[in-house]
């Protein structure tokens, strides 16, 4: 090709690029979500002469044409592979592959954070759980399993150890040496409902139920899905199946939502169609939920401050108990948990993840 | 509006070029600084007006200046000082009063205005165009959206390069366009935005990683020292090559602003290689003024550390940058009276040597927030702050950038473009390059697009001056 030849393809190649890409950004349908990273995405914003002076369209027109980009999201796979293959790293935005596993590094030790959880979990004992028996358990994130240290991971010793040192009057459950990395979904966060019989012998054992738990589950597998992590790095992945143990006493048990006010049964089936297949378990995040088990052999109650790992953990506890009531603080005010649940002698359980331990301050 | 982002590339520029390649050419100016002051409006939608002005008493005083030979002088002065003081109020004026109340143990409250962006920039380029007229060196600019074309001409109106009215007041009035200027310029672009977004940026996040970090370690303080360095040339570096390959686009042709300064073998010559544009205007506007070389080692000194001062000053309003510039200065002083002469009989490795552990120690201290805070990390160069000589993060971190790091090295050489220049000497090499060139060029933009689209660490260091 001659210099003339190619400073012609050049040109040509050029504007027709940014102005193909022009054209179809200007007659694109804007997208409202973005379901492979789980948020709303920037819609184009009102041009003011206020919002143009105080810079506010400014900053919400650039985010409004990188999130509504034609090809977004193949242009994120780009970019993905391109972190991967051609520059080399370990991850990509936090997140790696180990053996089959897809993992988000969490690090480092927030000691601020375990330090705040730690004295939170002490003030709503002190102020609403005085004579109950109250337990609390970590549940390791999937960093704890990658045992090589070929990537940087919380220092656990560290952080069991802050809260040990720090909260009084609630006992320690250790589950960390019930799981391991096989236990949680490949793409996921989270840990599989159907292996999890180890840490629910733990806690029973160690909370004295567990020989309120007699009758035993059937697995029935409900969907195969891509979790939260499954498009962040440009590997192709085993699907994950989603599945739910169960029994008469779980098909009978009411979940009674105080947000909406709605009941629903432990496993919501309806959940199958939306992004977070793993909502099926207790229908997902929510402040506030009682599940009620009209066959209970006992009048004992518990109560759980959790995260969304207890979701499929704690519908396994409930032939225990008459009835549990799930408590989520990162939804609702710890303060307002006495205008909502009449405490008396409930058993009491704080099951949170490293994940959230580490970034406590999404507990009110 | 940074180069760097989808509104520039896929908006901006489309829109622009398209109405100024279809507009008459007597026409083409006022699309330009139309354009230009759209660009600049979208980023600083108040300051317009700090910028409208100096235009306008640039423009006034170019002509007074020609008009009345009398009183040039008084013009001259009048333009200068308005331009400085203008510059003084908004980039100094905080430093000055904190500086003072720190002296003087007083509570003067600080003023905290925002600072306009460019207007480091724009004002050594109207000084420079005043000061030219006033020497004869150029005519006053009639025109005045001539002139506010010069001045807001939005490829270098932000971050430079710092074009001088003389080197572009050809251009101004009569320049061409062909596919040839085309080409160059979007080849010229696609590279700086490759630079900027592929390169700098990752070595940026890497940066952070170790500002972040309580778990440092001796090797990390190189490391970031080491990246830092890399970062701010391929930042700056590359956001000369966009302006020049813009301006090209356009038809102008803009003086070079980078040539390879890390392959230096003494502080004289990285100077002569690294900003060129800046380096070139103090050395014509203070230093040659001030007497230059041709004076007393006394007045040497003098001058010399004048300059420094005044070119750390010009990168911010902070003791920081008045110690790198001095720290410049004296490096400079030695090497003139002797230091040179005895770099030149040792090894060319020593030389290099030398030359990149001054610059890596000189960005440390102009990266950081405080003198204290650069004695803390030259400190920890060496082990003094009680550091491990490694650790298990900054392994991961040196392994995870460890390719970045090597691409960035090479690429701050003269080594790719020395072994471009070898093969197209081979006719049928340069054919096949020339088919090649179109097809990289496309794929390192559609590369850069998807790292905008997936971002979260863009800015432009040199934004802030």
């Amino acid at each position: 090709m001659s210099d003339k030849t190619r400073d012609i393809v050049i040109t040509i190649m050029f504007v027709v690029l940014i102005n193909l890409f022009f054209f179809a950004n200007l007659l694109k349908k804007d997208t409202e979500i973005s379901v492979t990273e789980r948020r709303k995405l920037a819609q184009l914003p009102n041009l003011t002469l206020k919002t143009v002076l105080d810079g506010t369209f400014r900053n919400r027109f650039e985010q409004y044409t990188t999130d509504q980009m034609i090809k977004r999201e193949e242009f994120r796979k780009l970019k993905s592979a391109a972190e991967i293959y051609l520059f080399g790293k370990k991850d990509h935005h936090a997140v790696y592959r180990y053996q089959d596993s897809i993992i988000k590094m969490e690090y480092p030790l927030n000691e601020k954070s375990v330090l705040y959880i730690s004295k939170k979990i002490n003030e709503i004992q002190k102020n609403y759980l005085k004579d109950m028996k109250c337990y609390y358990a970590i549940v390791p994130d999937k960093n704890y399993f990658t045992k090589e240290q070929e990537y940087l991971r919380l220092d656990y010793e560290k952080l069991q150890q802050i809260m040990a040192q720090n909260i009084e009057q609630v006992e320690y459950i250790n589950i960390f040496d019930c799981l391991q990395l096989e236990d949680y979904y490949l793409t996921d966060i989270h840990w599989r409902q159907e292996n999890l019989q180890k840490v629910v012998d733990k806690i029973s054992n160690k909370m004295g139920f567990q020989n309120r738990l007699t009758i035993p589950y059937e697995k029935e597998e409900i969907i195969e899905f891509d979790g939260v992590y499954a498009k962040e790095i440009p590997f192709i992945m085993k699907k994950d199946k989603i599945s739910i143990l169960t029994n008469d006493i779980l098909k009978n048990a009411k979940v009674y939502h105080y947000e909406n006010g709605k009941e629903t049964k432990i496993y919501d089936k309806q959940k199958i169609d939306s992004n977070d297949k793993y909502d099926i378990y207790l229908s997902g995040n929510t402040p506030l939920i009682t599940i009620t088990n009209p066959h209970a052999q006992t009048q004992k109650e518990l109560l759980v401050f959790r995260d969304s790992f207890a979701s499929s953990l704690i519908p396994l506890f409930t032939e225990a108990y008459s009835k549990i009531t799930l408590v989520d603080i990162r939804y609702m005010r710890s303060k307002d948990i006495e205008k909502y649940i009449e405490l008396k002698d409930q058993e009491v359980l704080f099951l949170y993840s490293t994940l959230v331990i580490n970034q406590s301050n999404v507990l009110k | 509006m940074l180069f760097s982002s989808i509104s520039f590339l896929y908006y901006f520029l489309p829109c622009v070029l398209t109405i100024y390649f279809i507009t008459p050419t007597k026409y083409k100016n006022s699309i330009l600084l139309l354009s230009s002051l759209l660009f600049y409006f979208y980023g600083e939608p108040i300051y317009i007006l700090v910028m409208l002005g100096a235009i306008v008493s640039a423009y006034i005083h170019g002509i007074l200046i020609q008009k009345y030979p009398k009183y040039n002088k008084i013009f001259l002065l009048s333009s200068i000082s308005i331009s400085l003081i203008a510059l003084s109020l908004f980039k100094y004026s905080d430093f000055f009063i904190e500086s003072i109340n720190d002296i003087l143990n007083t509570n003067m409250k600080p003023l905290n205005l925002v600072l306009p962006i460019g207007i480091s920039f724009y004002t050594f380029q109207i000084l420079s165009y005043v000061i030219d007229v006033y020497k004869g060196n150029v005519k006053a600019q009639k025109s005045l959206i001539n002139l506010a074309t010069y001045i807001a001409l939005f490829p270098q109106l932000i971050a430079g390069p710092i074009v001088r009215y003389i080197d572009i007041e050809k251009e101004l009035t009569k320049r061409k366009h062909s596919y040839k200027t085309f080409s160059e310029g979007i080849s010229r672009f696609c590279i700086g935005i490759s630079k900027k977004v592929l390169i700098a940026n990752a070595l940026g996040e890497l940066c952070q990683y170790f500002l972040q970090t309580n778990n440092k370690s001796v090797i990390f303080y190189w490391i970031y020292g080491v990246a830092f360095s890399l970062q701010i040339y391929f930042d700056f570096s590359a956001y000369s090559d966009m302006a020049i390959g813009l301006g090209k686009i356009f038809g102008f042709h803009f003086l070079e602003n980078f040539n390879y300064p890390y392959i230096s073998k003494s502080i004289t010559e990285f100077w002569r290689r690294w900003h060129i544009s800046l380096g070139a205007w103090f050395k014509d506007y203070v230093y040659i003024p001030l007497g230059g070389n041709r004076v007393s080692k006394k007045k040497l000194v003098r001058n010399i550390l004048i300059v420094w001062m005044l070119t750390g000053l010009w990168h911010g309003a902070n003791w920081t940058f008045v110690l790198w510039g001095v720290l410049f200065g004296i490096l400079l002083i030695i090497e003139k009276l002797f230091l040179k002469q005895l770099l030149e009989k040792i090894p060319k490795l020593f030389q290099h040597i030398y030359v990149l552990w001054v610059i890596i120690i000189s960005f440390i201290i102009f990266n950081a927030n405080s003198v204290k805070e650069a004695i803390v990390q030259i400190i920890g160069l060496f082990g003094g702050n009680g550091e491990p000589i490694i650790n298990q993060e900054t392994l991961y971190y040196l392994k995870n950038y460890f390719v970045i790091l090597i691409i960035a090295g090479f690429g701050a050489t003269p080594f790719l473009k020395n072994i471009m220049t070898k093969l197209k000497e081979k006719i049928k090499i340069k054919k096949i390059i020339n088919v090649l060139q179109p097809v990289i060029l496309a794929s390192l933009l559609l590369l850069v697009t998807a790292y905008l689209v997936d971002s979260s660490y863009n800015p432009f260091l040199y934004f802030r001056f």
